[in-house]
This record gives structure tokens, sequence and C-alpha cells, in this order.
């Protein structure tokens, strides 16, 4: 059934995106836009896959590539933080450096094979007819994923650290006036959204792709930055975004298995292409305003 | 930075001192230097191949200067690997078309403009929609960079494909009149000038003329451009078109002066090389020969690496971006502390 089966990849193929975006939300949140958003999603897929066949387990895997996207993330942080470089310009040098280093030591992996993360069934939930396979026939890290959003919802909107962290991204100033270190916490938005990127990375090559290959992300982590945008920095439409990604992802993909007389080239355009429709969707509409430390980099002329 | 630069008094004592009184002629000296050291001792220790890395460091420049036009109006254009590429599909399309036809003459010419358009028109999009409805060039850009090769492969896989090539996704090769000339027996080709020429094109734009001091305003502070009257619209669109037309340029020169087929997977990354290389120098066209012939130095010594020691081609990026990530960090903390 085709409407199903879209669906279903459709969360799946989402996931990925979907804990990138999330990532990066929490970044811009604090005041930083981290455009290595890819190359930490790379590092993780890379560290979870290497883990994950050397320990013949998925876990540790997962584990490992939240530590690499921290670290790679870190280099970011430190550039635009503690050195104040230009937010852009090092983000893609870091996306390059994730690119670069991942192809260069996953050389070996290639042609490897790891324990996927298989997906687990939900007792009950599970067996509905057509919810069932579309919700709850997934791996660990998508249920996860599904939950994600409203979890960071609750930690922006109704902690105390969240708040902390919305106001560093306002102003950083009013921030350490209030006596918290807008830089700490910058840092730690920063390396948080590293690793949650890199465990979309991990989910992408232990439950999706199931194998390693160069530039496996092939710009979802792009994606992600654009689709924060998109979801005028709120958990709950990233999420939603994420998986209008994955819709397009799993349609393209449903339609060249049951050989649609469409070029697979036009088609694998198809995610991207929407991406940006949806975006310029967003900017036409009443925008959401992005956090003040962030419009200087984002730029405003031409409003 | 340049206001407090023109305002250090003109020195004329000799040697450091003096160069410390002029940036411009210490950069100069500096690249030169660093040329003589590459041609002297680099290139024959790793065994690099001069002519090789000269016509490298072509592409690079086009595709810098893709994103330093735009860099002076405060945009930043992560897109010249797609304009790159969608110009050569642009290219190749009016050589199929009137490539038998024409002489080289009148050929190369069209197929300039075709490189001109391709580019523009792709950078086009981005330039639109910022200008619309203000969405973000950077992301824009760099989204359409996933969207432009697929349409050169869908071109090469399907309605050009050349039934004679042994099954490989090529087009037919170009003729005669659509190749670059090159010198004597040498792959030295024409567009080697080409790229000199618009270095210089796009300094004299920026520095020297009301249009270039428009858009440094707008990169300013765009507000108080606004409110002085600039058309800001319409320079924030010039300048990325402008841009999209260097890099497209690039595709042309490198598909009719390199390659002489379409195939996928020509000059992949060489945008986001070039945006390295702008961001190095930043965005001073002149100096971005120099930092596109380091970068161009750093990617053929790649190409023998990955021969020689069976490393894949990306892994020149760790270099790369290593050397980038760390003039931010320097340039960022001397700005910073020379304001504080």
């Amino acid at each position: 059934m085709l409407l199903q089966d879209v669906l279903a990849g459709t969360v799946r193929s989402g996931t990925s995106v979907l804990f990138a975006a999330e990532g990066e939300l929490i970044s811009e949140r604090s005041g930083v836009i981290n455009l290595g958003t890819e190359g930490c999603m790379l590092t993780g897929a890379l560290a979870g896959f290497a883990v994950a066949n050397a320990t013949g387990s998925a876990v540790p895997g997962v584990l490992a590539a939240a530590v690499a996207g921290a670290l790679l993330a870190g280099v970011h942080a430190f550039v635009v933080i503690t050195c104040r470089a230009n937010q852009l310009a090092s983000g893609l040098a870091v996306s390059f450096l994730g690119l670069g280093l991942t192809s260069w030591l996953g050389q070996h992996y290639v042609d490897q094979s790891i324990h996927a993360l298989n997906p687990v069934d939900i007792p009950g939930l599970s067996s509905i007819p057509f919810v069932g396979p579309v919700l709850f026939h997934h791996d660990v890290l998508t249920y996860l994923g599904l939950a994600l959003g409203p979890l960071i919802w609750l930690f922006l909107f109704r902690t105390r650290a969240g708040l902390i962290l919305r106001a560093t991204g306002e102003s950083g100033n009013v921030a350490f006036a209030y006596g918290h270190s807008p830089v700490l916490v910058r840092y730690l938005a920063v390396m948080t959204g590293g690793a949650l990127a890199a465990v979309g990375g991990a989910q992408l090559v232990l439950a999706y792709t199931l194998n390693w290959v160069e530039n496996v992300t092939v710009g979802r982590g792009f994606v992600a930055v654009a689709l924060v945008i998109f979801a005028g920095w709120q958990p709950l439409k990233a999420t939603l975004g994420a998986f209008v990604f994955g819709g397009a992802l799993a349609l393209q993909l449903q339609l060249q298995a049951r050989g649609v007389d469409i070029s697979p080239f036009l088609l694998n355009m198809a995610p991207y292409l929407l991406t940006l429709a949806i975006l310029v969707v967003a900017s036409r509409g009443r925008a959401q305003r992005p956090p003040e430390e962030i419009r200087a980099v984002f730029g405003t002329a031409g409003a | 930075m340049s206001s407090v630069r023109g305002a250090v008094p003109v020195r004329l004592t000799a040697g450091w001192e003096g160069l410390r009184g002029h940036p411009a002629l210490a950069r100069a000296a500096g690249w030169a230097l660093f040329v003589v050291v590459a041609l002297t001792v680099l290139f024959p220790a790793f065994d690099v191949n001069w002519q090789d890395c000269l016509i490298r460091t072509t592409p690079f420049v086009f595709c810098g200067l893709a994103v330093a036009v735009p860099a002076r109006a405060g945009l930043v254009n992560i897109g010249g690997e797609g304009q790159f590429q969608f110009a050569m599909v642009v290219v190749t399309a009016v050589v199929l078309l009137l490539g038998d036809s024409l002489p080289a003459i009148v050929l190369l010419p069209m197929l300039v403009l075709a490189g001109l358009v391709g580019g523009a028109a792709w950078a086009g999009i981005a330039a639109a929609l910022r200008v619309l409805v203000n969405l973000n060039e950077a992301l824009c850009t760099l989204l359409l960079n996933f969207v432009a090769p697929l349409i050169l492969a869908y071109f090469v896989f399907g309605p050009w494909r050349d039934a004679s090539a042994f099954n490989l996704p090529v087009s037919k090769q170009f003729p005669d009149a659509a190749r670059l000339p090159t010198y004597g027996l040498t792959q030295l080709h024409l567009g080697i000038l080409f790229a000199l020429v618009a270095a210089v094109v796009v300094w004299v734009m920026l520095d020297l003329t009301r249009w270039g001091f428009g858009a440094r305003v707008v990169g300013g502070n765009p507000e108080a451009a606004r409110r002085a009257g600039l058309p800001v619209n319409r320079i924030v669109f010039v300048a990325l078109i402008t841009g999209g037309a260097l890099a497209g340029v690039g595709g042309m020169v490198e598909v009719t002066g390199i390659e002489g087929v379409l195939r996928p997977n020509i000059g992949v990354g060489f945008g986001y090389i070039g945006f390295l290389a702008s961001w190095l120098v930043g965005h001073r066209p002149l100096d971005l020969l120099g930092s596109a012939f380091l970068l161009a130095s750093i990617s053929v010594a790649g190409d023998s690496l990955q021969i020689n020691a069976g490393l894949p081609s990306t892994s020149v990026y760790v270099l790369m971006s290593v050397v980038l990530l760390v003039v931010l960090a320097f340039r960022g903390l001397a700005t910073t502390r020379g304001t504080a």
C-alpha cells in the first residue's frame, strides 16, 4: 500500500534530520548558527558505524556518535564564541572538516556491516492496522525522536535553564547582567546541538542506510539548518518540518521502487526543492522573529 | 577596518617599516614570496607540476570572486558550487545546439555569455527570493547546490548521452571550435588569462566605482544605506547575480578548457573551495589570486596523494578547512582585541 509505505518511510527517514534540526534549534536559541551541523551528522554517522562495527552492538555506537558530534561542534564553538569569527564561514569550514575526516577515516568501513538498530514493536499499538506500521514499528532512536520535539519545547519554555538559554540568545549582555555566563551557555548549547545532530547521523547509518559511504548525509545537516528557520525556532514545528523532508524522501524512494517513469535525478531533487519551497512559504507568512543575537548574522538587508 | 588602514599616514621609510604603512604592498610581497617558495621548494618536494597548479587555480579564482562580490554587500553566497555546475549545463546546451555550425571566434564569446547567464540565473533564484521574501541567501544558495548537479546528471544520463561512449554518462565531444585555445602542447588554456582579468575587473568594480562604494555601505549597515537613499534591493540583487555570473564563467572555462565533454563530477567541490579562498583573504579580489593558488597547490598535491597513498579525494578538505578555521580564529581574536 503506497500511502502506508510512504508514511512509515517518512517517519524513519525524517528522524535523522529531526535530531539535527532540534540540535540546531537549541544552538540558535542560544545565539549561535551552526552550519557545521552537516559535519556533525557525518561525524556521528561514522563514529556510530565504526563503534557499532567494532563492538557488535548499536548502543555504544550511538553514545560514541554523541561524543564525537559534541567535540566537532566544540571546534565551531571555540572559533565563533571565543574567537568571535563569522558563524557562517566557520560552520561551513567545520562541515568540510567533518566531511574530509570522515571520508579519510571511513574508507575502510565502506564494505563493512553492522548489527543494525532493529525495529522494536510496541505490544498492542504495533498491531493496529495502518497506524501500527506507520508509527510503531521503528528503531529506538525514532521513538526517541518523536518525543524530542515536545521534550525540547518543555525544556525551553517551562524550565529555568531553558529561560536562561533563550535569554542568552536574545541578549548575551542582559544574561550576563543577571549573573549568567553567555560563553558557558553557548558552549553547552552548541555542543549539545552537535551531539544531537550526531545521534541523527548515527540513526541514519544504524537504522536507515545500514552501511557507510562517503558523504552519506548528502546535505541533510544543511536542510536541518533551513528547517529551523522554517520552524520559526519552535521545536514542534521543527519536528513537522523534518517529517515533511522525510516525506519527500520516502515518496521519491517509493516511486522509484515502483518503477514510475520519471528520471531518478529529477525525483532526487524533490526533497531539496520542497525544503526551499516551505522556507519561501514560511518567509512570506507572518515570519517568526529570530533570536536577536543571530539577526546580525542572517542580515536584514532588503527587509 | 579599512578606514583605519586608510588613516595610517603614508610612511616612506625603507624595508619592513615601509611595508607596514602599505598593507596592500605587504600582502603582495607576501604572496610573491609564497609563490617563489612554492615553485622552488614545495612543488619539487611534493612532486607537484606547476602547470597543473595554475590550471586548478583558475576555477578557484572564479568561484572565489563569486563569493567576494556579494560579500562586499554583506551577503553570503555559498552557491558557487551550484552556479558553476548549472553554467556548465547551459554552456553544453549551446555547444550541442550551435557547436557544429559556428567558427570559434563567434562561438567562444557566445559560450562565455552562456556561462555568465547560466551562473547568474542560478544565483538569480536566491537573489530574487532574497529581495522578494527576504529569504536568507546563504541557505538558499546552499540548498540549490544539491539540485544543480542533479540537473547535470539528468542531461548526461538522459537526452545528451553519447551513444558511442560505451555506456558512459558523457555528452558527445565538443567540436574544436568550442574548446578554449591552449598554449603550445600544454594544457594551459586561455581561461587562466580570463581569471586574471576577472580578478582585476572585480577589484576595479568593488574598490574604485560608485557601485562598489554603495555595496560597501549596504554591507556595513543596510538601514543607514536605505536612509541615505541607496537602492538597497537593487544592489543586493546585482551583487548576487554578478557573483553567480563569475562562478558561471568558471564553469564555462573548466568544461571548454579542460574537459571538452560534459560528464558528472566535473569540478565537484570547486565552489566550496572558492568560498574558503575568498574568506581566507577577507574577500579582497587581488589577494584572492594568491589564496586560490595556495588552495590549488593543496588540491593538486592532494590528487597525487590520492593516487599514491590511496586516500579519498575529499581528504584534502581536512587541510583546507583547518587552514580556514585557524585564519578565522586568529583574525577574529585580532579584531576583538582591536575594538575592545
